[in-house]
């Protein structure tokens, strides 16, 4: 496997139940790049990126078949343990979710979990998490407020804060701008522009103009399968496949 | 949504192609009045120039409002660039017919020489070139442009051969200095026209496959 590969899936399956919602997935995922997953309502991006954490292994009644490797490791080995997996696979949501507590507090959760208990090394951690997700400047003087008092995409970037604390590797985002207005989600765009220099981006949009801005490499699935994947710039000028042709100009989905 | 637009890129399309008729029209017109010396049929062209450029531009702006509006990706992006190089290479077609038309009015008062030479063999040569890429343009039917490089040649061989024979006429008698620097320039005219449906002939390649070819 290349050395610029981060996470890779080989022959992917998923079911719920008897929906064989991911088919023969194989991708693999550049380290330090951004990488956007589209495709229409239903095709399984969002379920491909719960695999990449096991979040799906929170929901009954689902069966995985085939591999899925960060770093060179199985993440379904047994050895795994799904909280470190975790620490290094983040996650940001749709809407955001930040805890009802104060900003600081929000950011150094994670941090505690793990162990963190000096107070100036939290600081640290803190500061610097919310500096790279670019909000320090706008909630320095209020660490204490709750986080609930924020706007909508300041409580976004928190949580981007948030997970970066406990230092991830891959930051998954599903759909995280579509809650935000416009102004909001430039800002969180600007944000995943700076993230890939030392983070893995994977991006689940709805919003195909976000996927061609943000992205590095850009996956369609449709149906629970894989049809391409590729450089952004490719797919969007001379898409290969012609399922991906006509769900990009409109034609469908 | 996507299907207003595609209405509307349909339009873009059968527009652009009104345009490159157009364009085409004003070069075969220009070249009847030359081979008729028909001073009349030459204003008819020199009087489409506003009709063209106003086009040009009304096409233009509406593939702006496209992009603005729309923010194509695929094929559709590809049409809409590929239509802005039709309808630049379709001005400069019909301004060279124009171009033409003015060299008509100069030199209409006596008789040819030579027949014209190779001019108006050249001329339907060049204006199948541009009704093909016209053709491609309006059909995605790319198998006819296939030898556009070797037709471009055939284009240029014949400019050269009609540079020489002026020059063999011009030194046989200076009086025909005139004319014969007029039907080189013709010629010239004829070769460029040549060149732009080359350009149009690659733009539509890249319109239908999304890759870029480059035709000599």
């Amino acid at each position: 496997m290349s050395e610029n590969t981060i996470i890779s899936t080989s022959n992917l399956n998923l079911w719920y139940h008897e929906k064989h919602a991911l088919q023969s997935v194989s991708m693999k995922i550049p380290k330090k790049k951004v990488t956007a997953l589209i495709g229409p309502s239903g095709c399984g991006k969002s379920t491909l990126l719960r695999c990449f954490n096991r979040l799906n292994d929170l929901i009954d009644h689902v069966k995985i078949t085939g591999e899925i490797t960060l770093d060179n490791e199985d993440i379904h080995a047994p050895a795994t343990d799904v909280v470190t997996l975790r620490k290094k696979v983040g996650m940001v949501f749709q809407k955001p979710n930040p805890f009802p507590k104060s900003i600081y507090e929000n950011v150094a959760y994670g941090p505690r979990v793990h162990g963190v208990k000096d107070k100036n090394e939290l600081d640290r951690i803190v500061e610097r998490s919310l500096r790279h997700a670019a909000i320090w400047d706008e909630v320095k003087d209020r660490l204490n407020d709750s986080a609930l008092g924020l706007s909508g995409g300041q409580q976004q970037r928190l949580c981007i804060a948030r997970t970066l604390a406990v230092e991830p590797e891959v930051i998954l985002m599903d759909e995280p701008c579509s809650a935000l207005d416009p102004i909001a989600t430039a800002k969180i765009e600007n944000l995943i522009e700076l993230l890939k220099q030392d983070y893995t981006v994977i991006i689940v949009t709805h919003n195909m103009q976000q996927a061609a801005r943000v992205s590095d490499y850009t996956g369609f699935m449709y149906l629970g399968k894989l049809i391409e994947c590729g450089k952004t710039v490719q797919i969007f000028e001379h898409p290969k496949e012609e399922l991906t042709e006509n769900y990009i100009t409109g034609r469908f989905g | 949504m996507a299907e207003k637009f595609h209405t509307e890129l349909k339009t873009l399309r059968n527009d652009t192609s009104k345009m490159a008729h157009f364009g085409r029209d004003m070069l075969k017109t220009s070249v009847d009045a030359l081979i008729q010396q028909d001073w009349d049929l030459a204003t008819t062209v020199i009087a489409k120039k506003e009709e063209i450029h106003e086009m040009e531009i009304g096409i233009e702006e509406h593939c702006y409002q496209l992009i603005a509006l729309n923010q194509p990706m695929a094929k559709d992006m590809r049409i809409i660039a590929c239509t802005l190089k039709v309808i630049t290479a379709s001005l400069r077609v019909g301004r060279y017919g124009k171009s033409i038309a003015n060299i008509v009015k100069d030199i209409s008062d006596k008789p040819h020489i030579a027949n014209l030479m190779s001019i108006p063999h050249m001329a339907d040569l060049v204006i199948e070139m541009v009704d093909d890429a016209i053709k491609a343009y309006e059909t995605d039917n790319i198998t006819l442009i296939e030898e556009f490089s070797s037709r471009d040649d055939t284009i240029d061989a014949l400019r050269h051969s009609i540079f020489r024979e002026g020059i063999t006429y011009m030194m046989e008698d200076p009086k025909n200095i005139s004319r014969c620097t007029n039907y080189i320039m013709v010629a010239r005219y004829l070769e460029r026209c040549a060149d732009h449906a080359c350009k149009m002939a690659e733009n539509v390649h890249y319109m239908n496959t999304g890759e870029r070819i480059e035709i000599h």
